[in-house]
């Protein structure tokens, strides 16, 4: 177990950064996880703490030590790799056991150890197949089993479930989960897939274009979210943005529709502005939560329906943007029909229009 | 931290540029001076003796060294295409077959085993007009009672050598081409069955243009060899009889060392060795450019 | 309109046109080994005779006899000249196998300027024709006095064989994914050690199909060798074949013993690695 450190870590390829001096302090045992969008620097970062990519500039520390010169080997982490990486040439049995193998520990050990991992993740019956046979879940768990039997100080994966099915990969996040907590080690975990991060996380960090956006829990990202990438990017469906003008005290949107600015907030009086609201804080009347003391009534009409059982995404539109809305105790809709629906403003959210940034704080 | 070193990309590579410079690119750089002069082995002063273009020249305006050329060419070109077309023709024969296909492909191997040294000296046996199997074989049959000069006149021979070449290389494509074949995947051909394409259209259209990048890599292998029928006509006619079945390699081998006049068969030799990497160079380009549009490139 | 009894024949006709031109194919392919094989078991007054003796009569292993005595056809040192091949064709095949392995690995695993035109510089190197390659190398290898040696001709073998090699192996690390050596690094391997004991032994039966080809090229090879060698001292076989040639007469029977004692080995490491052969031409070149 370790603490991992990144000071101003930088990585160019030739001219090109594709990771901008980021910083980022990881406790022992916490439970880390990148997201973004696809070619964000995610995976950069990642290598660049096992010792895959040279750095080019700052410093990661794993534990007391500055870790930039050191070959993977010397770092003691385990990585699970997002197409896995078994060694196809060799057993189940023998991928768990490789790297005991090459740090040359007795038989005894590494056998012990195999079994060990093989009974935690149900590989007991697959020993001795090679990778070839195996199904892509079983995969997953010999990649797991093999970082799990080094009892590294730092874990990383990188996309480890992207190549499973859905159903697979929700209990494949329970068992991660359930490792984490057994082994209790530090892990950074690489995904772009929000629902893993936000049920995986002890906190999240959200990279755009080589940067670190924001750092926090998941409750707080989802929250708070600092500017309207990050708004968009956390939380499924994706929070609502309305563009418009602040005129006393509330935000006129193109068609003339105001709507009062969410409760303490004073912004400046013409500045322009997105009011972000989420699909869960706006509902239609009739089939809404209670309505709390901040409320704000607008009439839209609806485009789509999408039942999901006990609830239905609507789609309607709101002075030429398409919102999503969520309907409790749906019942039929049809396309067209005008309803009234109730936005709880003290969950809005206002950003600058121009750079994005949330205006809250 | 980072030392001045060599990129290990050129680390790893220098072994192989060391000995390719020693043993190809140097000696290619001595002849290319020596077909500047009119060395002669037996007289080394001769080295010294710069002529300028007069190899070229004289190489040029030798009406014997362009029949030799266009021989060389022609040669090529009906050599590999009748290999092309019969290793397509018995690469989809074989792949139609059920049983016994590994037997099969074992056996349509087996020419690539022989040394063309080897090939040459077998036809040359079997087209001897004498003792020959393919006349013992007509005249059993009773199909003709002379002789056949099959080595002696020009065509014959010439025919002779390609059938030679051809059965030593056919192979060559119709295991690449029987790979491509294996490759292909079945939903096009499918999708064009219920299209309503005949079957030749569905060959024409779908099988072919997947079949391509194969075709090339085959040529591109062989391309990187057509000179072993150097070894094949050397031993079959040595160019004889009388030149008719003269080819570039066996006029330069006679000029070089049995003629001594190492200077002009350099010259010659440089003319050859462009024509064989303008082949290959050739061949390299279309294969990569059919790779990139099957998606398999780089 | 065609009725379903004109497609059964048709569909029977196109069956024994199948089997008719593949049984046709196969006996050209065979056919010139067949009688090489049968006319190294024959005496030479049969081979010669006219009118032509279609059943053999007698077999025997004179030619063979005789080959092996050394004495008899001319005494033609066959095995001395065996042992030459053997002792250039696996030398120069493991070097360069070593070689082309180094170089592969370059290709497939680094990007860099000119990967391209290095490649196709490779290449065209094999291109070459060995006849015109043999003038100048026939000179400086007569100065620096390693013609008719095993050192000289193992040298040009690996020269001629390295192009190829990096061309199949380089099609073939492009197949194992860079995250096996990764995961072998971070695993606790060296990098060397990730090479040897996951990359190559992935890579390896793509490997051996490279190894075939070089070894039957060095094995074959006659252009280069019938100038750079001399003497019994380096002479290969093919060269040896010339052996029983003089000016107006060929011996066929021993020259077709030594062919079968020359195709035996090709013959068996083919046979060996057959399945490999086809995959590493085409992963090779294709998906390379
Ligand atoms: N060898 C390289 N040379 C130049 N640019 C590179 C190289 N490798 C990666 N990049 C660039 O670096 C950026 C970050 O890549 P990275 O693999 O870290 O993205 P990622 O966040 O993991 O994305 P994904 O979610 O798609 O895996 C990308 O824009 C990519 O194009
Ligand atoms: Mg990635």
């Amino acid at each position: 177990m370790a603490q991992v450190q990144l000071k101003n870590v930088v990585k160019k390829y030739g001219a090109v950064g594709v990771v901008h001096a980021i910083n980022l302090d990881i406790a022992e045992g916490e439970f880390v996880v990148l997201v973004g969008p696809s070619g964000c620097g995610k995976s950069t970062t990642l290598r660049m703490v096992a010792g895959l990519e040279d750095i080019s500039g700052g410093e990661v520390i794993i534990g007391d030590r500055v870790v930039n010169d050191l070959p993977p080997r010397e770092r003691n982490l385990a990585m699970v790799f997002q197409n896995y990486a078994l060694y196809p040439h060799m057993t189940v049995r023998e991928n768990l056991g490789f790297s005991l193998k090459i740090a040359k520990r007795p038989q005894a050990e590494i056998d012990r150890a195999v079994d060990e991992a093989a009974g935690i993740l149900s590989l007991t019956p697959l020993l001795d197949r090679k990778p070839g046979a195996l199904s892509g879940g079983q995969r997953q768990r010999v990649a797991m089993g093999r970082a799990i039997v080094r009892h590294p100080d730092v874990f990383l994966f990188d996309e480890p479930l992207s190549n499973l099915d859905a159903k697979l990969r929700t209990q494949m996040r329970v068992e991660i989960k359930k490792l984490h907590q057994r082994v209790g080690s530090t892990v950074i975990y690489v995904t772009h897939d929000q629902i893993e991060a936000m049920t995986l996380a002890d906190r999240i960090v959200i990279m755009r274009d080589g940067h670190i956006v924001q750092v926090g829990t998941p409750l707080e990202v989802f929250e708070n979210p600092v500017n309207t990438f990050v708004a968009t990017f956390i939380g499924s469906p994706p929070m609502n943005l309305l563009e418009g003008v602040i005129r006393a005290g509330q935000v006129v949107l193109a068609d003339g529709t105001a709507i009062p600015q969410p409760p303490g907030l004073n912004v400046a009086e013409g500045r322009k502005v997105q009011l972000g609201i989420r699909a869960d804080n706006i509902m239609p009347e009739g089939h809404a939560l209670p309505p709390t003391a901040h409320m704000a009534f607008v009439e839209m009409p609806v485009i789509l329906t999408e039942p999901l059982g006990t609830e239905t995404l609507l789609y309607a539109t709101l002075s030429g943007t398409e919102m999503q809305a969520k309907m409790l105790n749906p019942r039929p809709v049809s396309a067209g029909e005008r309803m009234r629906f109730g936005i709880a403003l003290d969950k809005c959210h206002l950003f600058d229009a121009e750079t994005g940034n949330s205006l809250r704080g | 931290m980072t030392r001045n070193r060599l990129p290990p990309w050129l680390v790893l590579l220098l072994p192989a540029v060391i000995i390719i410079l020693a043993v190809v690119a140097i000696p290619l750089v001595l002849s290319l001076y020596s077909s500047f002069t009119p060395y002669h082995l037996t007289r080394p002063d001769t080295l010294w003796k710069w002529t300028g273009s007069f190899n070229y020249i004289k190489a040029a305006t030798d009406p014997n060294f362009w029949k030799a050329f266009g021989r060389t060419v022609l040669l090529l070109t009906i050599a590999l295409n009748a290999e092309m077309l019969l290793g397509l023709g018995l690469a989809l024969m074989v792949s139609k077959v059920t049983h016994g296909q590994r037997a099969l492909r074992t056996a349509m191997m087996f020419p690539m085993m022989f040394s063309p040294i080897l090939v040459g000296f077998q036809f040359k046996f079997i087209f001897n007009d004498n003792v020959g199997l393919v006349n013992n074989a007509l005249q059993s049959l009773g199909l003709t009672d002379v002789a056949i000069p099959w080595l002696v006149d020009g065509n014959l021979a010439m025919f002779a050598i390609i059938f030679a070449e051809v059965w030593t290389s056919t192979s060559v494509f119709a295991i690449l081409i029987l790979a491509g074949l294996f490759a292909l995947p079945q939903d096009p051909l499918e999708a064009a069955k219920v299209d309503g394409c005949t079957p030749w259209q569905s060959f024409r259209f779908v099988t072919l243009p997947f079949l391509m990048p194969f075709i090339y890599i085959a040529m591109a292998i062989r391309s990187l060899d057509v000179a072993r029928a150097y070894d094949i006509v050397q031993v079959m006619t040595n160019g004889g009889p009388a030149r008719r079945t003269e080819l570039l390699w066996t006029l330069i081998g006679r000029t070089g060392y049995v003629d001594a006049r190492m200077g002009y068969a350099n010259a010659m030799g440089y003319i050859a060795i462009l024509l064989s990497i303008g082949f290959t160079v050739y061949f390299f380009l279309k294969l990569q450019t059919a790779r990139r549009e099957l998606g398999m490139g780089d | 309109m065609a009725t379903a009894s004109q497609h059964r024949i048709r569909k029977r006709a196109l069956k024994v046109a199948h089997f008719a031109g593949l049984f046709l194919a196969m006996s050209i392919i065979c056919l010139p080994g067949l009688w090489v094989v049968l006319n190294s078991f024959r005496p030479t007054v049969e081979i010669m005779a006219k009118p032509p003796v279609w059943i053999p009569e007698s077999l025997s292993l004179d030619h063979y006899r005789a080959m092996f005595g050394g004495a008899g056809e001319g005494g033609v040192p066959v095995l001395t000249y065996f042992r030459n091949s053997l002792i250039i064709s696996v030398t120069s095949t493991v070097i360069a196998l070593l070689v082309g392995m180094a170089g592969g690995y370059a290709f497939a695993r680094y990007r860099f300027k000119g990967k391209g035109v290095m490649f196709v510089a490779l290449m065209a190197s094999r291109a070459v024709p060995g006849v015109a390659l043999s003038l100048p190398l026939f000179i400086i290898f007569g100065r620096t006095g390693i013609i008719d040696t095993h050192f000289g001709l193992i040298l040009v073998y690996v020269a001629m064989n390295v192009p190829f090699t990096i061309w199949l192996i380089d099609g073939f690390f492009r197949q194992v994914p860079k995250e096996l050596a990764e995961a072998a690094e971070i695993d606790g391997c060296t990098r060397w050690q990730a090479f040897w004991r996951v990359e190559f032994p992935v890579a390896r039966s793509g490997i051996a199909s490279a190894g075939i080809f070089a070894f039957l090229t060095s094995w074959n090879e006659y252009a280069l060798a019938s100038q750079l060698t001399r003497s019994a001292t380096s002479k290969t076989m093919p060269v040896g074949l010339l052996d029983f040639t003089s000016q107006f007469t060929l011996n066929w029977g021993g020259m077709c013993a030594l062919a079968v004692l020359m195709i035996i080995p090709a013959l068996v490491l083919t046979f060996l690695v057959q399945k490999h052969l086809i995959a590493g031409l085409t992963f090779g070149g294709v998906k390379g």
